[in-house]
């Protein structure tokens, strides 16, 4: 009898303990009356309230679907998509980062094929290749995000400054800003400074858009000139004072205040930040302006681009037609503009009206400038894009470009598939 | 009899948790440690030896992760043990400010670690930080650093931001061994004339010799799983200065996807951390502990 009882308890015991596991781990799409739940898994937590109304309007169109955020941060996003879409309950509808992330979600075969979709329609044919491979199209980038530095442009009015067109006029540029007292770049070193100046700092040094492929297969170095030049020029901005001192320490927020108290012209990040530095300053005056690192007449590009927050069907999902469905209604460009004029963002999605200030005033880098895609996502090894990534770190820390380099490409040479 | 065999069901709920949440992921680590398996496909292959080889021979990153975790573990077992004996010696008798100051130091060990991050990363901000703005305030602005963007001492600020966090949780230990000391064995010293610094040699730390084992062991596994600090206060940089085992363990499995590889470095982990242990128990011998 004691030992009955003994088991009726143990195992009362470890089905409550497995239970609450099981509970924790739940959620995300479940059918919920007769409407059908999906789970939209993302990034953008800063975008939830705007997304939280779409999806209120689309629940409102499609009484028979329900719509769930999943939201995980953008550097936990990269780390656990993959898992959750293996597992199949979260991320019915999901978003990927172009690159590394995208590579390794269409290896593991988790997206499910948007071909022949009407809704690609929508969506700026020119924008969307990056999701696209073999000529199969997965995934689907709703975001056109330009990695290039923010400027004050009321700051550069007033000082009788031109947008540079040359390293030379760069340089001169930077040099009146110190004059004035002003910072020419703040950078903020500490988190996503490296990989979003990188993909501009190069752009002109390496025309090759398939320079990283290269490296990544061996045919090409980062002792090679290409990356030698970029590290000189970087040591440069640090050497001259363009970008503020303790640069490695200074994480994006601080890099904001800078040039939201006009401390500092620039910011090495992208038009993401463009809203949020409106938000600090109301009075600012913003535009897009990327180094050109080389003379006039040898540049290629004037910036910088990324087709990301790419939308996608999970190929685990059992709930295809209703994730579909869902990213239809993202894709008219009423609900586009909404999402673009509310959070700031370009998108890829045709006809879409941009009413801020800053967005209007800086449309005209969609389709007026020559801009290349952010470099630094067609890098797919992580490794190799730390090593990459690092040769910056240590160049800024004060070590010599050419040893920077060395120093990396062993790293590269010891990752290389 | 009966009892007796009755009494082994009382290990099942702990035994069988045990062996779900760590000897299961134990010995699958040491399995696909030997494969090239990527985390998500369900395919992989046998490589052999090839992970552990690639680890000591072909992974630079690897290398610097156990270099730079050495100097973090020694910089954090030292300056802990020291901070939170120190302490303890001041507020081990039961007055009521005693009391009230071993809960104070005690509060950073409640707080989550990424809270403690963001507090300690926005102190150390060469611009806006506090730190800086004291040493400036009070004319020791030679002494203001980029503590966690200059590579040659951000493995150290983060160990002190560590200390920070956990002397209080070893304070307590302390604590508790010093008042189990026996008064009268501080009475005879007394009355042979010992001098404090004698009667702390001979009496109080032989005796405080359990704790000190407890101390340094558990602050050296806690100091190789500085994981969650280290990710968010400088996430491995710059230039992988502050890239530990465990961080970089993290960016290989979920960043590069080769859990085949990451689980290669999982298990020589482990055995660093089994060895240091052993070698730190033989060492402070707590065992030999007699009155």
């Amino acid at each position: 009898m004691k030992k009955k009882l003994w088991l009726a308890t143990g195992t009362i015991g470890l089905g409550l303990v497995l239970g609450a596991c099981a509970g924790e781990s739940g959620g995300g799409s479940s059918e919920n009356g007769d409407a059908t739940q999906i789970s939209f898994m993302h990034w953008r937590g800063e975008d939830k309230a705007v997304l939280d109304e779409i999806i209120a309007d689309f629940e409102e169109a499609n009484p028979d679907i329900r719509v769930e955020q999943n939201i995980y941060p953008s550097d936990q996003y990269q780390a656990t998509a993959q898992r959750m879409l293996q597992e199949g309950s979260t991320g019915d509808v999901f978003t990927s980062f172009p690159g590394a992330q995208f590579e390794s979600i269409e290896s593991a075969g988790f997206f499910e094929d948007l071909s022949g979709e009407e809704f690609i329609s929508n969506f700026d044919e020119s924008l969307i290749t990056v999701g696209e491979r073999d000529g199969t199209q997965y995934a689907l980038p709703y975001q056109l995000v330009f990695n290039m530095p923010v400027y004050n442009k009321g700051m550069f009015d007033e000082l009788g400054l031109e947008v540079p067109k040359s390293w030379t006029e760069f340089q001169e540029m930077a040099d009146t800003l110190l004059e004035n007292d002003i910072t020419p770049i703040a950078f903020p070193g500490a988190d996503i400074g490296p990989n979003q100046f990188m993909n501009s700092m190069m752009m002109n040094n390496a025309p090759d858009e398939d320079v990283f492929e290269k490296l990544q297969n061996g045919e090409e170095s980062l002792t090679n000139e290409w990356w030698v030049k970029t590290l000189e020029d970087f040591k440069l901005l640090a050497d001259k004072g363009y970008i503020q001192d303790n640069a490695l320490g200074t994480n994006q927020d601080s890099a904001m205040a800078m040039v939201a108290n006009e401390e500092a012209a620039m910011i090495a990040t992208g038009s993401y930040h463009m809203a949020s530095l409106i938000a600090l300053n109301p009075d600012l005056e913003l535009d897009l302006l990327a180094p050109i690192t080389v003379e006039e007449s040898e540049a290629t590009y004037e910036g910088i681009n990324t087709a990301t927050f790419m939308l996608a069907v999970n190929s685990n999902s059992e709930k295809k037609d209703q994730a579909k469905a869902f990213i239809d209604y993202l894709s008219q460009p009423e609900v586009a503009s909404k999402y673009a004029n509310e959070t700031g963002q370009h998108l890829t999605v045709n006809n879409v009206e941009y009413e801020s200030k800053e967005l209007k005033n800086t449309a005209y880098w969609i389709d007026e400038r020559k801009t290349r895609f952010q470099p630094r996502f067609l890098i797919t090894n992580a490794q190799i894009e730390g090593a990459v990534l690092s040769s910056i770190e240590n160049v800024l820390g004060g070590e010599d470009p050419m040893a920077a380099a060395e120093a990396a490409q062993q790293i590269v040479d010891e990752n290389r598939e | 009899m009966k009892t007796s065999k009755s009494i082994y069901l009382f290990f099942l709920p702990g035994l069988i948790l045990y062996s779900l949440f760590f000897l299961y992921p134990t010995i699958s680590a040491l399995f696909y440690s030997f494969t090239d398996w990527d985390g998500l496909s369900a395919a992989f292959q046998f490589v052999g030896i090839d992970n552990y080889t690639r680890a000591f021979t072909g992974d630079s990153i690897f290398r610097k992760a156990i270099g730079n975790n050495l100097k973090f573990m020694l910089t954090v077992v030292v300056f802990q043990t020291l901070v939170a004996l120190a302490f303890a010696l001041i507020v081990i008798k039961n007055t009521k400010t005693n009391v009230f100051l071993r809960a104070l130091y005690f509060f950073p060990t409640i707080l989550s670690s990424v809270s403690v991050a963001f507090i300690w990363a926005f102190i150390y901000d060469p611009s806006m930080g506090i730190l800086n703005q004291v040493l400036s305030l009070v004319g020791l602005d030679f002494l203001a650093q980029n503590w966690l963007g200059d590579a040659n001492i951000a493995i150290y600020s983060l160990a002190v931001t560590q200390v920070w966090f956990h002397a209080g949780q070893m304070l307590i230990i302390f604590v508790a061994g010093l008042q189990a000391i026996p008064e009268e064995l501080y009475e005879v010293a007394k009355i042979e004339g010992a001098s404090k610094w004698q009667t702390f040699r001979a009496v109080t730390w032989p005796l405080l010799a359990p704790s000190a084992t407890i101390v340094v062991a558990y602050t050296t596994i806690q100091s190789f799983k500085a994981f969650d600090l280290v990710f968010a206060m400088t996430g491995g940089g710059p230039n992988n200065s502050t890239e530990i085992i465990a961080t970089y363990i993290y960016q290989v499995a979920f960043g590069s996807y080769q859990f085949g590889y990451a689980s290669s470095i999982s298990v020589i982990f482990m055995v660093i951390i089994a060895l240091i242990t052993y070698l730190q128990f033989k060492a402070l011998r707590s065992d030999r502990v007699s009155y």
